[in-house]
């Protein structure tokens, strides 16, 4: 009998260790989101703003979105952004430039953030294979299209020679715009369209991908790859939540140089 | 009573005037004079027991002109112990020719053997004079008379010390039984009805009849358990010396060896769960090379006064081992179900075997994954062993005999995995009688059939399908409630036009095929051959046709496919042999094949009006392929008394293929990986201190291809006896797995896992190390039990496409991510052994731990973590009723969930939602619990009134999850407009079940 007594004792000795520790469970964590597009000629500007949780019950941290200590590291000198409000935050003492390392870093909810980004050089060589696309209007009046061949799209070219990747964004920039399609009772597209980011130095862009008539700007953006995944995210399937990746560490969202270059397109009847 | 003490009493006092006249034989006459066959004959019964015709008879034919009192003098072979209880028969040779010679021996042996009153079996004939040849033998018929003839053959014909004669002139002791005994006591399992309370031993008990002096000491005894009612080798039997801790158990074979047996008159108590506990006295003229003791399964009793055996139910947790539990299939149907008595299921019910997990048959052991747990069926490994998403193992329990599991710090022998060990031995069928049987349930139909042929050939083969009644259908729609709901973007083109029609054709089923084959061509060889092949077809697929849309004449079809197709194929050709007393080895040829096809899709065709088509594919596609080619040799050698020495080789050559494609033209993942692993491993059981210690040290060493590196796994355990109640056990050792079922992570749908072999870089070959201490106390009906465990895991992989690793999505191969973990916990468990009223309750507190820097930086609850697991399982018998009821309370499991979103706009003026998700498994599910509940019938047969009817089946009926309980296997999200719909997909609820299960015997 004290042999029992001696192992139900022990038992409960050790149920007692393992037993006490506290079931852990955390659900929706406070984390800033960062969105900064760092492009040469403009002034460095962050944006931060919070997650919108699912959970009717999630608790913010009690951070101020509008009054956090954001500094900037830049060219060796240490900086405190200035806060405009609506968690923009401003330093209109740093300007730009192609090559320029930045990083950031203010405390969030007990976290250290902190994000860091350069500035790509400016495209090289880009040209156009033309200036201008003849495109034939369709609506439900004129039924089907009776062009048989459609006008070769217009190729984009530029150097590449480091496998970096591009992105091709085409603006109209007339002030009214004249659709090339009958949309009918879909909303009108925007003035704007962009190809997916690419690591090659070429891109087509195909008639139909136009939408009005009139002046386009095109624009070849050199983007960092942290900004590529963010198509690239898109593109996988929504059963994994992927999320771009980023030199965000404690963040989500996207703290980004880029460097750009335009070429103008005219698309006619 | 008192009549039964004097009949005891009486037969002492013959037994010893007995043996007042030892070894004295005796001369009689056979006929008259004047009678062709007249002649004196000298008979001898070395147990000079003289009147007893249930025995061996050997006949011995002189030669020429030899007297046979001096043939007897002279022979030796009669003072054999084997011979012990044999009827020697000195005949006088009749001169003329050799059919005169041999004329006259029929007449005599039939009159000797009571006209062969228990068969030609045991008659044996030995011919001295070298003339007589096998072709007089024949000629004259003898060959029918006699089971063995042996002729002289030049050499000294009193030497024959040869094991020919031991082995031509074999007892044969079913013989008698075959006669003397209704055949109904020899098969099956009965029933004994016993309306008065009056003490009726229900089987056959062994009487001690030997009370002379003993005449061997110290000598190796060694031998086969078997099932009486089968003749089937009983694997991982217990065998004690009574009133000692001396023993040792029978290997997987059945076979076993004890050495130093103190002397050839002691007793042996020797049990297997789910027979009786049975005791087997020795005597001097048993053969001690091949000694069998026969088991004979529970019997089921009413009277409440006696107990004859202890009945050992269901599933028992072994003493001598650490963390070992054994189960015998037999007794299965006693404990709760859902369709089907599965063995995996009721390990589940056992502590630190994780009970919550419906949806796997898999073993969960000690906050392992099931993947970590080693399979092995009649040698070869076993890598799924679901059917229908896991609701069922894969395992028919009607082609099993015997189930161990090792929950931690297992033997050098086992190897490959980081957790546990299952070792499942397959039935090698009824060795006696022709036997079949089926089960009949809501679920499935399953049949089987034993099958011997001659007395060294068994076969059994059993077959399971399923058929879509109400429970397959219950457990299929879990799964595929919303799958048939499509929304299709058409693009400009506007809606559908037309009719559409939409055609469901769904086939769904499962099905297992068990054979095992089973040749004894001698008392030392066994060769087996054993194949298993389970298929699971999981199929909602649908399809529509419409014959046009929008304003053009294009013709357009679509099929969503939704099909999943796995299953395992293996086969293993096993030899084994009793090398010696002391060496027993088997070598083991094994294959085996895991494959799974999903096909998760949507197939368009869209035929324009130039009758051009196009087909395109897109969803999930997930190909993964595993095949396992090995050679295993494994030898047992027992030197000495205190020490028992395994060792043996291995090697194996894994070919792991998985592919997982998005739609038809973007493989995220493809993956070929061959490797073989080969290696050694030694290990010895000593045994200390009149056997109250035993010490297992080992080391396993393995060469792996792929690395090409040499693994050391240094192992030990030990097991003291206290006191013959209390046991206090440890055990620690290093273990490596080389091929991993890697969880690939998805929150919004539920994780999937695959197969694959480690590469060495983004796929490591994975550690663990176990440290494990226990203590039992165990009375005759009661067993208290408590082990603690802390397991090291090192190089755990993990798969999630929620990381971009590399922007552009070049490569997924990335998305494998490394990490270590580990998990520790104590287990209690009380059982009742014994009773009308038996059963166990246990408890786990457990914790596992896992920590991947991709996910966080510190250590999160693994998915298969539960914190506390209660388990109660009570059984109640009455009559031919029995009564069960298990309830099972479980922490609910860590889950992640999406958390939040955010908005990221991009420089085209456009926004893009992006998902947060909580931290790695933040969030617990419900806690499970359950009750479940079965009520049996035994159905008997013969006539009404019978005192003892055989078993011949069961009528069942089983609840599961009797207050239908809500539990929640896991969360599905879906995210429309940004908007994320939570779906609970519940485990079963409410689920009554019919059985009907027959058997011949």
């Amino acid at each position: 009998m004290k042999r029992m007594l001696f192992v139900v004792c022990s038992c409960l000795a050790l149920l007692a260790q393992v037993g006490c520790k506290k079931s852990e469970v955390s659900e929706f964590t406070d984390t800033p989101i960062i969105e900064a597009y760092l492009e040469p000629g403009d002034y460095l500007t962050v944006k931060i703003s919070r997650q919108i949780p699912f959970a009717g019950n999630a608790q913010y941290s009690n951070d101020d979105i509008d009054n956090l200590m954001l500094t900037v590291t830049y060219d060796g000198g240490t900086h405190v952004l200035t806060p405009l409000g609506d968690g923009t935050y401003i330093d209109s003492t740093i300007s730009v430039t192609a090559g320029g390392n930045f990083s950031i870093s203010f405390q969030f909810n007990s976290k250290f953030v902190t994000a860091y980004t350069y500035i790509p050089s400016k495209p090289q060589n880009m040209t156009q294979s033309a200036t201008e696309i003849a495109i034939e209007k369709m609506d439900s009046t004129s039924g089907p299209p009776t062009q048989t061949t459609q006008p070769d799209p217009i190729e984009i070219h530029w150097t590449n020679s480091d496998g970096s990747y591009y992105l091709v964004l085409v603006e109209n920039i007339e002030s009214v715009l004249d659709p090339i399609r009958d949309f009918g009772d879909n909303a009108p597209p925007g003035n704007r369209f962009r190809k997916s980011p690419t690591n090659l130095g070429v891109e087509e862009i195909r008639s139909s991908d136009f939408q009005y008539y009139g002046t386009h700007r095109i624009i070849l953006y050199h983007v960092l790859p942290d900004y590529a995944s963010l198509y690239e995210s898109t593109s996988t399937s929504s059963q994994n939540l992927t999320n771009p990746s980023t030199s965000i560490v404690n963040g989500y969202g996207i703290f980004t140089g880029l460097n750009s270059d335009t070429l103008y397109v005219e698309v006619t009847q | 009573m008192q009549g039964h003490l004097i009949k005891h009493f009486l037969l002492v006092s013959i037994l010893t005037s007995v043996s007042l006249s030892l070894f004295a034989q005796r001369q009689y006459t056979f006929n008259a004079e004047g009678n062709r066959c007249y002649f004196n004959y000298v008979c001898y019964a070395p147990n000079s027991n003289y009147s007893n015709v249930r025995r061996p008879f050997v006949f011995v034919l002189a030669d020429e002109y030899e007297d046979p009192m001096d043939v007897f003098k002279a022979d030796k072979i009669k003072d054999q112990p084997q011979f012990y209880n044999y009827l020697f028969i000195y005949v006088p040779n009749k001169y003329g020719s050799n059919t005169d010679k041999l004329e006259c021996l029929e007449s005599l042996t039939s009159l000797i053997t009571f006209g062969y009153a228990y068969g030609h079996t045991n008659v044996f004939l030995r011919v001295l004079d070298p003339v007589i040849k096998q072709t007089d033998i024949d000629l004259t018929g003898l060959n029918k008379t006699y089971k063995s003839v042996q002729l002289f053959e030049g050499t000294n014909k009193t030497l024959a010390q040869d094991d020919q004669i031991a082995e031509d002139f074999k007892e044969d002791t079913e013989a008698y039984g075959a006669i003397k005994v209704d055949d109904r006591d020899q098969y099956g399992t009965f029933y004994v009805e016993d309306e008065k309370n009056e003490a009726v031993v229900s089987n056959q008990k062994a009487v001690k009849t030997y009370f002379g002096p003993p005449n061997e000491y110290d000598f190796t005894l060694t031998g086969i358990v078997k099932d009486r009612s089968t003749g089937e080798a009983l694997p991982f039997s217990t065998i004690q010396i009574k009133g000692t801790q001396k023993g040792g158990s029978s290997n997987a074979d059945g076979y076993y060896t004890i050495q130093q047996v103190p002397s050839d008159t002691v007793t042996l108590i020797v049990s297997y769960v789910g027979f009786e506990k049975t005791e087997v006295f020795l005597s001097p003229a048993i053969n001690k090379k091949h000694f069998v003791i026969e088991l004979v399964p529970t019997t089921q009793e009413l009277q409440t006064v006696t107990i004859t055996g202890i009945r050992q139910d269901v599933v028992l947790s072994k003493r001598e081992d650490v963390s070992v539990i054994k189960m015998t299939p037999k007794k299965l149907e006693q404990l709760p179900n859902l369709g089907e008595r599965d063995v995996m299921r009721s390990f589940q019910l056992m502590p630190g075997v994780s009970a919550s997990n419906e949806s796997s048959s898999g073993l969960y052991v000690r906050g392992g994954t099931p993947d970590q747990n080693l399979v092995l069926y009649d040698g070869f490994t076993v890598y799924h062993v679901d059917h229908l998403y896991g609701f069922f193992s894969a395992f028919n329990s009607n082609a099993l005999k015997d189930v161990q599991l090792y929950k931690g710090g297992f033997e050098s022998r086992f190897g490959g995995r980081l957790s546990s060990v299952t070792e499942i031995t397959g039935k090698e069928g009824n060795q006696k009688k022709f036997n079949m049987g089926g089960d009949f349930s809501l679920l499935s139909m399953n049949v089987f059939a034993e099958i011997p042929v001659g007395k060294k050939f068994s076969s059994v083969i059993a077959f399971r399908r399923s058929y879509k009644g109400p429970i397959y259908d219950k457990i299929f729609e879990k799964f595929n409630t919303s799958s048939s709901t499509t929304t299709e973007q058409t693009g400009g083109g506007g809606g559908f036009g037309g009719n559409r029609s939409q055609q469901t054709k769904v086939t769904s089923f499962f099905y297992d095929l068990n054979g095992k084959f089973t040749y004894k061509p001698t008392t030392k060889d066994i060769i087996s051959f054993s194949i298993f092949n389970g298929t699971d077809k999981l199929d909602n697929s649908s399809s529509f046709a419409s014959p046009s849309f929008g304003n053009s004449n294009s013709n357009f079809s679509m099929s969503s496919t939704d099909l999943t197709k796995y299953g395992n194929i293996g086969s293993s050709l096993k030899w084994s042999r009793k090398w010696s007393d002391k060496l027993y080895g088997n070598t083991i040829l094994s294959y085996s094949n895991y494959y799974s096809d999903r096909d998760k899709s949507q197939t368009r065709t869209v035929t324009n009006s130039d009758d051009e088509t196009t087909t395109s594919s897109s969803g999930i596609f997930e190909n993964n392929d595993l095949k396992d080619y090995s050679f295993k040799s494994d030898y047992e050698w027992n030197p000495s008394d205190f020490s028992q020495l395994q060792f043996g080789v291995f090697a194996t050559y894994f070919d792991i293929d998985y592919t997982y494609a998005q739609n038809d033209t973007t493989t995220v993942l493809d993956k070929h990986n061959r490797a073989s692993l080969s290696g050694a491993y030694v290990q010895n059981k000593f045994k200390f201190l009149r056997d109250r210690i035993q010490f297992v040290p080992g080391i396993r060493a393995s060469y792996f291809e792929t690395t090409n590196k040499f693994y050391f796994e240094p192992r030990a355990s030990v097991t003291v006896n206290l006191t013959d109640k209390l046991t206090l056990k440890g055990a620690t050792g290093k273990y490596y797995q080389f091929a991993n079922r890697v969880t690939r992570e998805d929150i919004l749908s539920g994780s999937k896992d695959f197969w694959l072999l480690s590469d060495g870089n983004s796929i490591p070959v994975s550690s663990a190390v176990h440290y494990i201490a226990g203590l039992s106390y165990e009375t005759q009906n009661y067993l208290f039990s408590t082990e603690g465990y802390y397991k090291q895991i090192s190089n755990l992989t993990e798969y999630s496409l929620r990381f971009n690793t590399s922007p552009g999505g070049v490569s997924y191969d990335e998305n494998f991510f490394t990490g270590n973990g580990y998990s520790k916990g104590v287990e209690f468990l009380v059982q009742k052994k014994s009773g009308k009223l038996n059963g166990w309750v246990s408890y786990t507190l457990g914790q596992a731990r896992n920590k991947f820097a991709v996910y966080s930086d510190g250590y999160f609850p693994a998915n298969q973590d539960v914190t506390h697991e209660f388990k109660a399982v009570l059984m109640y018998k009455y009559k031919r009723w029995d009564f069960s009821v298990t309830w099972i309370y479980a922490t609910g499991r860590p889950y992640t969930a999406p958390s939040g979103a955010y908005t990221v706009t991009l420089l085209d003026g456009s926004t893009q939602d992006f998902f947060t998700v909580t931290t790695k498994n933040g969030l617990r599910l419900p806690d499970y619990h359950r009750c479940d509940m079965a009520i049996n019938y035994k159905l008997l047969g013969g006539v009404k009134g019978d005192k003892k009817r055989r078993e011949i089946g069961y009528v069942g009926f089983s609840v599961f999850n009797l207050y239908n309980r809500i539990n929640t296997w896991y969360k599905q999200y879906s995210i429309e407009d940004g908007q994320v719909i939570e779906t609970n997909v519940n485990y079963l609820g409410f689920t009554p079940n019919v059985t009907l299960s027959l058997k011949l015997r």
